[in-house]
């Protein structure tokens, strides 16, 4: 009899090691949603010339950021205001350079990224090489006092089976949503709320939901693609100023020599 | 009616989106035009943001010149086929760009084959081809 306990107890205790804890299944499903290596779906097909394949109108035909913002009355005119400021525009699309990529303009670039799931917090390291930082082990946004906004903004998440839901606060407010619509700004107060979830094998979908009380008429909400990238094993990085030969000169791009 | 709606919604989310956001604009590119630089890999440069090749061209006259041809980033050549030694010194090679509209020696790559006419980069769909 004492021998069959003893069994059993072995039995049990052999049970419980081969398989993993509900809590450790949980995080080994959410882990395997997200992690590897993705790109903008609007982004995808970028040529040897890095530029994307169909031309920049492609590009723009899939973007969602570069919409229209239903903005309030004031930030409508203000967003009017720059719109038909054809010359600087013109001045800005001719020189622009682009070295990194401010939230949520970073998840509709040309930058590839990475996504690692943690116990802790799931972080989006990009190629470019920005971080985003996604805390969901339950702690909040910083007090009041203590959080100043930053490209990236602070983000705190949590699982809703395997899709992740995330919350973004103190971006930038002098940031544009995309870089190539400089007339797309929201205020201090703009809260961005994701859900990401894997769609299919390949693609991952991201809806995004803006509240702005000081600029949006009302809550914007919009859905980002993204496509796993199954070419690369690993990330390539990406630093600007390796070999930068692209100076702005007498208000022009050029190229340097060598 | 409808239709008026129609046009007005178009109106409202008529877009303002500038040509910029790989490093930088293209504007300086001229899409239009293509020209085709037959001559000597001089330099190869596997960096960021740009990988360039240094191709040196001969004119009718038989007078060479340098030329800069940018590419894209080595993320994006990488995954279209290109390597970190693909191209070397002294290799022939013959290099379709979009020339600078500035009228300087410089462009933007579109296509190479080298000196046997083997395609670099990956093989790409042709135009018209009977699949």
């Amino acid at each position: 009899m004492k021998a069959a306990a003893l069994l059993l107890i072995g039995a049990t205790l052999s049970t419980a090691q081969a398989a993993p804890r509900q809590g450790e299944a949980d995080a080994a499903a959410n882990a395997a949603s997200l992690r590897g290596i993705w790109e903008s779906e609007a982004w995808s097909g970028v040529n040897e010339g890095g530029r994307p394949a169909g031309g920049i109108a492609a590009v723009n035909a899939k973007s969602t950021l570069t919409m229209h913002p239903p903005y309030n009355e004031e930030w409508e005119a203000k967003y009017q205001a720059v719109a038909k400021d054809k010359a600087r525009l013109a001045a800005i699309g001719t020189t622009m350079k682009v070295c990194s990529f401010a939230f949520p303009g970073a998840m509709e670039s040309p930058a590839l990224f990475q996504i690692l799931v943690t116990p802790e917090e799931t972080l989006f390291v990009f190629a470019t090489p920005e971080v985003r930082h996604i805390y969901t082990d339950g702690r909040g946004h910083p007090a009041a006092d203590d959080v100043w906004p930053t490209p990236m903004g602070d983000s705190i998440g949590h699982w809703e089976g395997t899709t992740l839901v995330v919350e973004t606060i103190a971006r930038r407010a002098d940031k544009p949503l995309r870089i190539s619509s400089p007339m797309t700004l929201l205020s201090d107060q703009a809260r961005f709320t994701e859900r990401f979830r894997r769609v299919s094998d390949t693609v991952l979908e991201d809806e995004m939901t803006v509240e702005d009380p000081v600029a949006l008429a009302r809550p914007w909400v919009m859905t980002l693609k993204f496509r796993k990238v199954t070419d690369l094993d690993r990330l390539p990085p990406h630093d600007c100023s390796e070999n930068d030969r692209n100076p702005v000169v007498d208000g022009k791009l050029t190229i340097t020599p060598p | 009616m409808k239709a008026f709606i129609r046009f007005l919604a178009a109106t409202v989310v008529a877009l303002v989106v500038l040509p910029v956001d790989a490093h930088h604009s293209g504007a300086m590119f001229d899409d239009q035009k293509s020209i085709t630089l037959k001559g000597t890999v001089k330099q190869y440069q596997w960096t960021n943001p740009h990988c360039w090749i240094q191709v040196v061209v001969p004119d009718e006259k038989g007078v060479v010149a340098e030329w800069s041809v940018e590419m894209g980033a080595p993320m994006e050549l990488f995954r279209n086929g290109w390597r970190p030694r693909t191209l070397k010194a002294g290799d022939r090679i013959t290099v379709v760009i979009h020339p600078m509209r500035d009228g300087s020696r410089g462009g933007l790559y579109v296509s190479a084959v080298a000196a046997d006419g083997t395609p670099y980069g990956k093989p790409k769909p042709v135009v018209g081809a009977v699949l």
